[in-house]
Parts: C-alpha cells; structure tokens; sequence
C-alpha cells in the first residue's frame, strides 16, 4: 500500500539523513530545531506532475532527480519532473495556471506565484514548519513565499540566483585597486581607469531579462531612487533617479562599446573572450569557466573573483535576486503529495546536497544553510551567501502583481537608464517617460 | 521618305561607341549576376554561419582577435557529438517529423476540399468564406495558444502530439486554402465541363481530372505546411510539457540553453541539422514548386 502518513514519511526522512549523515558528514555543521511536521496524509494512489527551469549545470538536474527518487521510494508516490528552458518556463506556467491542467508542482519564477495567488494552494503549514525547523526565512523569501500583505504563503522559495560583480583581479590590480571598490565613487574610478589601460568592464543596458534588469534596477536602487511604493504610486520621476542616470551615464562612457545591445550572454561572452575586466553575473559564469573542457578559458579561473555591488548613498545594497519560487496549483488531485514533495525537497538531506552540487548558485532562502559547506568550499563564491539575505525584489517597494511583472518584462527600468547614458534623452525626460509608462501598467496615469 | 527605302530596312545599327548591349558580359554582370550573388549571400550566410559555428571549437567561437570569425581553423566534431549522443535529439527530430507530416496530411486534405468548393462550386458568398478562411490566417498565434490551449485540456488532447496536429491545422489550413484557389483557377474549366457531360460526379472529377493535373500546387501547399509545422514553436512550446515528447525548436532550447550559458556550437549543429529535413524537402520537389507559384497549366 503506497499510503503514507506523517509519522511514516518522517521517519523515513529521518532515516535518509541518518544514511546522508552518516555517509559524508557533510551536513553536521548546519543547526536544526526539534520540530513537528505537519500532519499530511498523503493521498493513497497519488503521482505527481512537476516543472522546473532546465539546468544551468549538470548537477542540478542529476541531483534534484536524485531527490526526487529518494521521495518516491520514501513515499510511494511517482512523480515526473519534467524541464523547460529558462524564458519559455513562464508561458507554461501561464497556460497551466489559466487551463487548470498540466503540472501539479511549478518550479517558477520569483513573480509567477503571486500573478496566479487564487489558483494556489495555501503552503503555510509547510513554510512555517520548514521555517521553525531550519531557523527561519530570509526577508526576501518572506516576500516571495507570502500573499502581499497576508501571513499566507502561497509559494515555497527554492533559492535565489544573485547578481554581484564577477571580475578580473589582475585588471582590477593593474588599474591600482586591491579590493574590488564598495562605494559608487570608487566604482567609476576603477570603470574608467579599466578603460585606460585597455580592459574595460561591461555591464548590460540592453534587454536582458536577467543582467539588464539587475543592473539598472542596482542603480537606480543605489541612489535612493525606486519604482513604486507600498501604495502602488509610481515614484520613479524622483531627483535621486535623476542622480542614478547621471551616474549611469558616466559609467557607460567607461565601458567596452556597445553594453546597450547586450542579452543575458553577452557580457559572459565578452569575459570569456578576455574583453572586459569586470560584469555582474551569478556564479554560473565563474562556474563554466571553472569547469570548462578547454584549458585556455579553464586557465582564467585563478584570475577571477566577485564582490557584491557597490552600495550607494542608501547605505544598504541593492542587488536583486531571481528566484526560483515553487507552488501548488489547486487543479492537483494530490495537494498532500505535493505538500510533502516540497517539504522533503527543502529538509537538510536533500536540499543541502543539491545545494552544494549547484555550487550554491540557488542560494538558500532558509537561515540554516548559511551554514553549508558550500559557502566553504570555495571563497570566491561568498558573495552569493547571502543573496536572499539583503537583496531587493523587482517591484521594490511596492506589492507584487500584474503591473509590476508586466513593468519589469517592458524593460522600463532598462530603458530609461539606456537612454540617458546613450544620449538619447535627458535625465529628467527618461524619468518622465519611465513614469508615464509605469503608470499605464498601474492604471493611475 | 522614298520607296526604297520603304521596301529595304535599314540592318541593325551597330552597337554605338560607348553604349553597352544588353547581351554584354558588363551589363549581365551588372543587371543579373551581381544582384543575384547579393541575394546568395544574405539567403546562405546564416546556413554558412550555421555549419561553421557547428564546427568550431569553444575558442575559437570566443576569440575573434586571434582567429577569423567567418572560417574554422581547427574544426571539431565535439558539438554534433554532444547534440547527438548528449542529448534526445534523434527523438526530437523523429516526433517533429510525425507531427509535421501528419498535420500537413490533414491540412492538406481539407484544403483541397474548401479550394475546390470555393473555386469551383461557385456557390452563393463563396468569395466571403474564401476571404473569411485568408482573415483567419491573420490571427497571430500568440493571441490564440490561451483559448486554443483551453480547447486542447477540455479535448484531454494536452502533453500529446494530438493537440499538435489538430491546432497547426488552425494556421495549416487557411494558408494552403488560398494557395489551392490560385492554382485551382489556373486549371482550365473546360476539362471539368467535358467530364461531367460524361457523367462524372464532383468527387471522381476531383479526384480523376482536377487533383492530378494540380499536384504541383498540391507539392507546393505541402512544403509550405511542412515548412510551418516543423518549425512553429509557440503552441509545441504551450501544449507539450514532458520533456520526450517535445518537438524540434523548443526541445533544442531546452536542453541546450542552460541559464545564460548559450552552447552555441551545439545550438547552431541542432539547427543545422533540424534544416536539413526541410531543405530535401525543397530540393526534391523544386521544379513543382516553382510550377506551381508561375502557373503551370494553362487555358
């Protein structure tokens, strides 16, 4: 009989991390508290349907399988885990969400769950319990996992792909700097001297879902400035914005030609190719190079380190991170299952393996897993510690919905920095436009 | 003017100093030939940039300072190795192929039918429906995969390669109707008219008389069907989520875009194998296809 209850699947939970423990030692060092599970019967004949983003290393896919297999010979319950490249996930989940077929359990993207919140099934008991056991969530994950303005968790974050500087540290030397800079003013300084002695660094201003919106959003962040506040007013046509586009500006006239046209990757393009000193990336970037089958791109290893962004006139830093946010939707014939799928996948035997064979590029939304040996395998990999720590959501300071999903995927931000830093408009006429958009989406233009 | 010189032309005057015949090398190379090697060059330099990135190692795809981007200088057999044997390409291109060719049977079959009868029946407001069906065809799918995927769950057709061949239909259909009317037109009347005073039924003349003498316009909406199936993506992207069953243009991304990491070489040998299918295609029926866009039969 495949019908497991609470007691059985936590014993055989526990069992898994005796052996996991046991066999590597590997997750001694990371603190649990004694909580009880939620009750969830798992329904008798259950199987389950789960989409996820592909890969970006092998070890993601062979490890989160490997999980998943655990979680059917512990529980009985089949599930199929099926992978959809990274821009397409988000259609997918559109049509799963609005036909009410299709998979169970969603892997999506850090905005999807709240675009779908009434289609969803309630995750609290889950998220609390994983909480009290693992010493709480990150805020960012609190703001992810939870229906704005509700202590309702509608999502189970995964982790979050953060996006500091990953730079050249010869180059950074050669331009007279031993620390990659924490403040803006050094920050130009070292743009513009890279660019004097021939190594510019590049960061994205184009359309690039991924570094063209961390980058502008990081700047316009850094000086104060913000889209939308906790009332949904548009508040982008601000003197600090103004400040942050000059600023751009500046910085752009520092980098390699052409950062206006650039996608998610070319600026990994570019650093491969020994044409830039310096870009904003997650870890994958470090990590293929690393790993790379040939030894001339493999020999840049030892040259590379990251550092988080430097922090502007805030005072705090204002990097983002893209996560990968799960959910239940209500067609699922099973929510017990799933329930119990995405707990099991997040408790210490699964989840800090998968974390450390990804090289902690979906860094831990669970305070626990700061303490993972991952964080110590390698230094130059802790800037990424802490990305669901301090990091910004994209619709900062405001709610997340429709309108903000919809103003990030227009480029708003993105644009509005290009514009002025390619000289197509003034400051205070790319603020302008960037509002009167922004106010389309919120309906309050 | 005088009689004689009525009745004996003036020969052709010879070729002026200075004026260039149209039959000359110059102006060939000019009107004809240089034209023609521009056209060749924006058509096959994404093949040529297909089939040297297939071949090229990661270094060399990077470095464009020590190696010349447009030739490959130590060619590698790594991507199509890694396309094929990495991954579940042979079975991508083996369900692409099934749904490709089973959607353009179908799409072709009931094109014939809604061609004839708009062309031929000659019925009351067949000229609306004929125009009706081509508006049809200006619907994008990006704003029909909602309600047609609705359509496909209700169906219980979803994640199968059913729900693919009965939505390309959706687009097939149209398409191969308007081209049929055109080449159904160019069929002399006359030859139906003959056959039904022997006695023939519609469906023995279509069948018997009209279908034959329209194969190339039939060659040629399956081409063009063919064509649009095997590289539509946003329904394959909508309607099939398990990983086997996807087809050709959404799988390769799948599998071979990982994050930001682009495996381009890999990439570029899947799309250079994925044409291939489609270039047969075009090279074993061209002289249809061609007849069939100029009109071959004529009253």
């Amino acid at each position: 009989m495949n019908h497991f209850n609470r007691r059985d699947t936590l014993a055989l939970g526990v069992g898994a991390l005796a052996a996991t423990t046991l066999g590597t030692g590997a997750s001694a060092a990371i603190p649990t508290a004694n909580v009880e599970a939620p009750k969830l019967d798992i329904e008798k004949g259950a199987s389950l349907r789960v989409l996820r983003p592909t890969k970006f290393v092998d070890p993601d896919e062979t490890i989160f399988n490997a999980n998943t297999q655990s979680f059917a010979k512990a529980t009985g319950v089949q599930v199929k885990v099926d992978y959809s490249a990274w821009e397409d996930l988000r259609p997918q989940t559109a049509v799963t969400a609005n036909t009410g077929a299709g998979p169970d359990v969603v892997l999506g993207w850090t905005d999807d769950p709240h675009l779908y919140s009434d289609k969803l099934v309630e995750l609290t008991d889950i998220a609390e319990y994983l909480g009290k056991k693992y010493g709480g969530w990150y805020p960012l994950a609190e703001r992810y996992g939870k229906k704005f303005g509700t202590n309702n968790w509608i999502a189970i974050p995964f982790g979050g792909s953060g996006g500091p500087s990953v730079y050249r540290i010869s180059w950074v030397k050669e331009a007279g700097f031993d620390k990659f800079p924490t403040n803006l003013d050094d920050f130009l300084k070292l743009c513009r001297k890279l660019k004097e002695i021939g190594h510019p660094a590049g960061y994205t201003f184009g359309h690039a879902t991924g570094d063209g919106n961390a980058f502008c959003h990081w700047l316009v962040w850094a000086h104060g400035g913000y889209m939308i506040d906790e009332n949904q007013k548009v508040m982008i046509n601000s003197k600090q914005t103004i400040e942050a586009l000059k600023y751009g500006k500046a910085l752009f006239e520092s980098f390699i030609p052409g950062t206006q046209s650039w996608l998610d990757p070319s600026n990994n393009k570019a650093l491969i190719a020994g044409e830039i000193a310096a870009t904003q990336n997650g870890v994958s970037l470090y990590y293929s190079i690393k790993n790379s089958s040939d030894p001339k791109i493999a020999a840049m290893a030892p040259d590379l380190d990251h550092a988080r962004m430097p922090v502007g006139p805030v005072g705090h830093g204002t990097e983002t991170a893209l996560a990968i946010n799960s959910m239940v939707f209500k067609h699922t014939k099973y929510p017990n299952a799933a329930k119990a799928y995405l707990a099991y996948m997040m408790e210490l035997e699964q989840y800090d393996k998968w974390l450390t064979g990804t090289y902690g590029y979906w860094a831990q939304p669970l305070k626990a897993y700061e303490q993972s040996d991952v964080w110590k395998s390698d230094p130059k990999i802790a800037a990424y510690k802490d990305t669901m720590k301090d990091s910004l959501w994209y619709a900062f300071k405001g709610p997340i919905n429709e309108a903000s999903a919809a103003v990030v995927a227009d480029y708003v931000m993105v644009d509005m920095a290009a514009s002025v830093a390619t000289g197509a408009a003034t400051p205070e006429e790319a603020a302008a436009e960037a509002e009167r958009r922004a106010k389309r989406y919120y309906k309050t233009g | 003017m005088t009689d004689a010189a009525l009745a004996t032309p003036e020969p052709a005057a010879p070729e002026r100093l200075g004026v260039i015949s149209w039959e000359s090398g110059p102006r060939k190379l000019v009107t004809v030939y240089l034209p023609l090697a521009c056209f060749v060059i924006v058509l096959l330099f994404p093949f040529y940039w297909m089939a040297i990135t297939t071949f090229k190692p990661n270094n060399e795809l990077y470095n464009y300072k020590d190696f010349n981007p447009l030739f490959v200088h130590s060619p590698t057999l790594a991507n199509v190795k890694k396309l094929f044997f990495d991954t579940d390409y042979p079975q991508w291109l083996w369900t692409t192929m099934l749904i490709a060719i089973a959607a353009t049977a179908l799409s072709i079959f009931a094109s014939v039918l809604a061609a004839y009868a708009i062309q031929r029946l000659r019925f009351r407001g067949a000229n609306w429906v004929g125009l009706a069906i081509y508006l049809a065809y200006l619907v994008p799918p990006s704003i029909l995969f909602i309600p047609l995927a609705a359509m496909v769950v209700k169906l219980g057709l979803f994640d199968s390669p059913f729900a693919l061949i009965l939505t390309y239909p959706t687009f097939l259909v149209p398409f191969c109707t308007w081209l049929l009317i055109g080449y159904f037109k160019s069929i002399p009347y006359e030859l139906e008219e003959c056959a039904l005073i022997d006695g023939a039924s519609r469906l023995q003349i279509l069948r018997k008389i009209t279908l034959p003498l329209a194969v190339p316009g039939l060659i040629s909406a399956g081409i063009f069907a063919f064509t649009l199936s095997w590289n539509e993506f946003i329904y394959a992207l909508a309607f099939i989520q398990s990983s086997e069953k996807k087809t050709l243009p959404v799988a390769v991304l799948t599998q071979l875009v990982q994050g930001d990491d682009y495996q381009w070489g890999a990439l570029m040998a899947g799309a250079l194998f994925g044409s291939i299918p489609v270039a047969l295609f075009y090279s074993f029926f061209v002289d249809y296809y061609v007849s069939s866009l100029t009109g071959a039969v004529k009253e």
